[in-house]
């Protein structure tokens, strides 16, 4: 349980020496609480201040980090139930679930450089596959090295103490996660991943037994562990994360307070979707096509957004369709709502056009522009700077509807030769002004293609 | 060591909304008393109701995989409403007058009106009936088709803050239910609540749509506008406390990722199966924010999450007191 400014004050010195920078005890204090400062600026903390309040500022949720090197990845150290509280931090890694068995060498390497050369861009993230979970069978050993030699993070899906053994002690300097099969007994399980030092999941068939087991996996030595839920079906599984997650922020139970592991089928594709939105930290995957891994990647990246800053994009000039020196040429700001929106709007349109972004601190256009931050001036400044002017031959922008205040200024700005054009209040009307504006007006200008 | 987990006790719960009356087999939603899906430790009189989208014209925009399961039937209301109903097993309809819109055929509020009632007459289920947007040629036609559908107990979508006047006229003289919209914000949920009950209407028959954003597409500020939004309500807010309605098909297959095809970008996978996964998607994950009622396009969405859904609520239709059949997917079993 985090404490209280009184409570900090109370192991302080109190003799408001002003080393740390600030006045008072009492006002370092509170800084502490809201988790502004650090102890480390008392230079005369007793070493009792320092483990009441280390304790206490651990995080709920412990951090697990799965491989070694780029790829590898740290989940837990959440802090929250709801992502409006706060924000989600660690976002899941998402693991591609792969049987080795009955592949040439040939083709394992092959689909496994299929998946590590995947990266897909959106909206400033890089997807990829996260790490891939080795089903055991008599050909995962090599399977496992393999992934490991790709940089890949490794999950052990075991189905014998012996199997995984071997596993995982060819890869254990990779740090890979240890999952035992459903219903073994874990003792042997935790011996293995305490003395190779490695993360474990841990699972039981209900929440009480869950919280025990990963109580008893820490006290034989493991020190990462994750939880898998009960999850016999959605709404178990839901009941299952929901509490977890609860359970741990109120610290009721030691064993509660781990990052969890959730193991999705072919085909499952909801099971992922009520994992990734309600708490679930690494998520393997058996599909392997885009159609169930787009979207679930999209849901990761919408839901672990920071929702206490607004989503920017990168400032530039975009194309929608394939556009040329004739093309249309819109300007919005880089609030990635309104870009998505205005990007999706025109193109289904069917008119290829230029879209230029630009930087107005990730506001929507008409706060932008009461914040001084989509002026002419700025505007001007962002399509010099984007080079506007190679790329269209017609030296028109289109700005949008709800500032048409901007365009004297603007128009100025810009300089001989340009035009503004005042264009729809609303993204769903870009294909009829296209249609009922820009076209006729292209004609007149000759640029129309 | 056992765990100490207490049930969420909360003060206030979401108000009940009937949809459809009259010669309507109505469908009640909303009642819960705790977070969504929470059934462990709340109680929910109804389960969250699955619509779909029918429209009164051919909605040539849909993506060729969305419009396939109607083919035969885009732009033929009556039609499209039997095979939502009878085939799909939809528990109410979304009735879409795209075609009143000026842009888009300018068909007039004597056409929407007769659209409407033929869908009355194919079909049993409640009806939201959703205009061309923002403007007077919205009001002209939602209040038509409220006159001569009097009594049907539509859900008018929609009233807004700049424009609920006459909506919210029509749906106290004519006996409807109204959508409140705004734009992903609780501040201004609530400023329309609080304007529609000043205008007489009961937000017993209010339901409030916090507008979607589809997956990509600024879906994490709906999720999170909506728990805001139910976490206000479970806290006694009794202007906040109208069940959620939701249009997922519109905004989850106007995304690019649901219309590229799988030779454009071969990482996307099969486009048929990534447009109802992005549907599905957008549809559970706003379930899991606070949904009472989700609009949807593609059947198969609809049968995946009313799966989804039986995990929560049984697979058997519920009763209420006063015996209404609650989303019932009996009848429709029958003409399987």
């Amino acid at each position: 349980m985090p404490l209280t400014g009184l409570q900090i004050f109370k192991l302080l010195p109190n003799t408001n020496c002003k080393k740390c920078g600030y006045p008072t005890c009492l006002t370092f204090a509170m800084k502490l609480a809201a988790g502004k400062e650090a102890l480390e600026k008392c230079p005369d903390a007793s070493p009792e201040a320092k483990a009441a309040l280390g304790a206490a500022s651990a995080p709920p949720i412990r951090g697990v980090t799965v491989g070694r090197g780029d790829r590898a990845i740290t989940v837990g150290e959440e802090t929250v139930f709801f992502r409006h509280e706060k924000t989600f931090v660690r976002h899941p890694g998402l693991f591609q679930i792969f049987d080795p068995a009955g592949l040439t060498a040939a083709e394992r390497d092959a689909k496994l450089d299929h998946w590590r050369a995947i990266r897909i861009e959106r909206a400033g993230e890089t997807f990829q596959v996260d790490g891939i979970a080795v089903v055991e069978t008599a050909e995962s050993v090599a399977a496992a090295v393999a992934a490991s030699d790709r940089g890949f993070p490794v999950a052990i899906l075991a189905a014998t103490l012996p199997g995984a053994t071997a596993i995982a002690e060819r890869i254990k300097e990779h740090r890979p996660l240890l999952v035992p099969p459903a219903g073994a007994n874990l003792e042997g399980y935790a011996a293995l991943a305490a003395r190779l030092g490695i993360p474990l999941v841990v699972g039981a068939p209900d929440l009480a037994s869950l919280a025990d087991a990963a109580r008893d996996a820490a006290r034989a030595g493991v020190t990462d562990i994750l939880l898998e839920p009960p999850g016999a079906d959605p709404r178990l599984l839901h009941h299952s994360l929901s509490a977890i997650r609860r359970g741990a922020l109120d610290r009721i139970h030691p064993g509660l307070g781990h990052p969890v592991f959730l193991c999705v089928g072919a085909g499952e594709i909801e099971k992922a979707v009520l994992g990734i939105t309600k708490f679930a930290s690494l998520v393997a995957l058996a599909d392997c096509g885009g159609e169930t891994w787009l979207p679930l990647w999209t849901l990761r990246q919408n839901i672990y957004t920071d929702p206490q800053k607004p989503l920017q994009m990168d400032p530039g000039l975009y194309a929608i369709g394939e556009p040329n020196d004739r093309s249309p040429l819109l300007v919005t700001s880089n609030f990635s709502l309104t870009y998505f929106i205005v990007s999706t709007e025109a193109e289904a349109s069917g008119v290829a056009c230029h879209l230029a972004v630009v930087d107005a601190e990730g506001l929507s256009v008409l706060t932008a522009w009461s914040a001084g931050k989509f002026s002419g001036d700025r505007v001007a400044k962002a399509l010099r700077e984007m080079k506007a002017a190679e790329r269209v031959s017609h030296h028109t922008v289109i700005i949008p509807g709800y500032v048409p205040v901007i365009s004297g200024e603007l128009e100025d700005a810009l300089g001989d030769g340009w035009h503004v054009l005042v264009g729809p209040q609303e993204a769903s009307d870009i294909a009829p002004f296209f249609r009922d504006v820009w076209g006729p007006l292209a004609r007149d200008l000759g640029t129309h293609p | 060591m056992s765990l100490d987990l207490k049930p969420k006790k909360w003060a206030g719960a979401l108000r009940e909304v009937t949809l459809g009356a009259g010669s309507r087999r109505p469908v009640a939603v909303g009642g819960g008393n705790g977070l969504p899906l929470h059934t462990f430790e709340a109680a929910f009189p109804h389960r969250p109701a699955l619509a779909l989208e029918i429209t009164d014209v051919d909605p040539v925009r849909w993506v060729e995989s969305v419009r396939q399961p109607w083919e035969g039937v885009l732009g033929r209301p009556a039609e499209a409403a039997r095979r939502a109903v009878a085939d799909f097993g939809a528990d109410l309809l979304l009735v879409h007058l795209m075609g009143t819109h000026t842009d888009r055929g300018n068909r007039s509020p004597e056409q929407a009106a007769a659209d409407v009632g033929a869908v009355l007459e194919a079909v049993n289920v409640p009806l939201i009936v959703k205009g061309p947007g923002a403007g007077q040629k919205q009001n002209t036609v939602l209040a038509r088709v409220a006159e001569d559908c009097r009594g049907e107990g539509l859900a008018l979508h929609s009233a807004t803050n700049e424009d609920y006047k006459t909506l919210a006229a029509v749906a106290v003289a004519y006996g409807h239910a109204l959508v409140g919209e705004s734009p992903i914000d609780v501040n201004m949920a609530k400023q329309l609540n609080i304007l529609l009950a000043d205008s007489n209407v009961d937000l017993n028959r209010v339901l409030i749509d916090p507008l979607t954003g589809g997956l990509g597409y600024g879906l994490e500020y709906s999720y999170s506008v909506m728990e805001r939004i139910r976490l206000a309500a479970l806290g006694g807010d009794a202007m906040l406390n109208c069940p959620i309605v939701c249009l997922v098909g519109e905004e989850a297959w106007k995304a690019k990722e649901a219309k590229v095809p799988a030779d454009k970008e071969p990482l996307w996978g099969s486009q048929r199966e990534r447009g109802i996964h992005w549907e599905v998607a957008t549809a559970m994950t706003l379930i899991e924010a606070g949904a009472e009622v989700v609009v949807l396009r593609h059947p198969e969405t609809l049968d995946r999450i009313r799966k989804q859904l039986d995990s929560w609520f049984g697979s058997e239709p519920s009763h209420d007191r006063e015996g209404v059949v609650q989303n019932s997917f009996r009848a429709t079993d029958e003409h399987r």
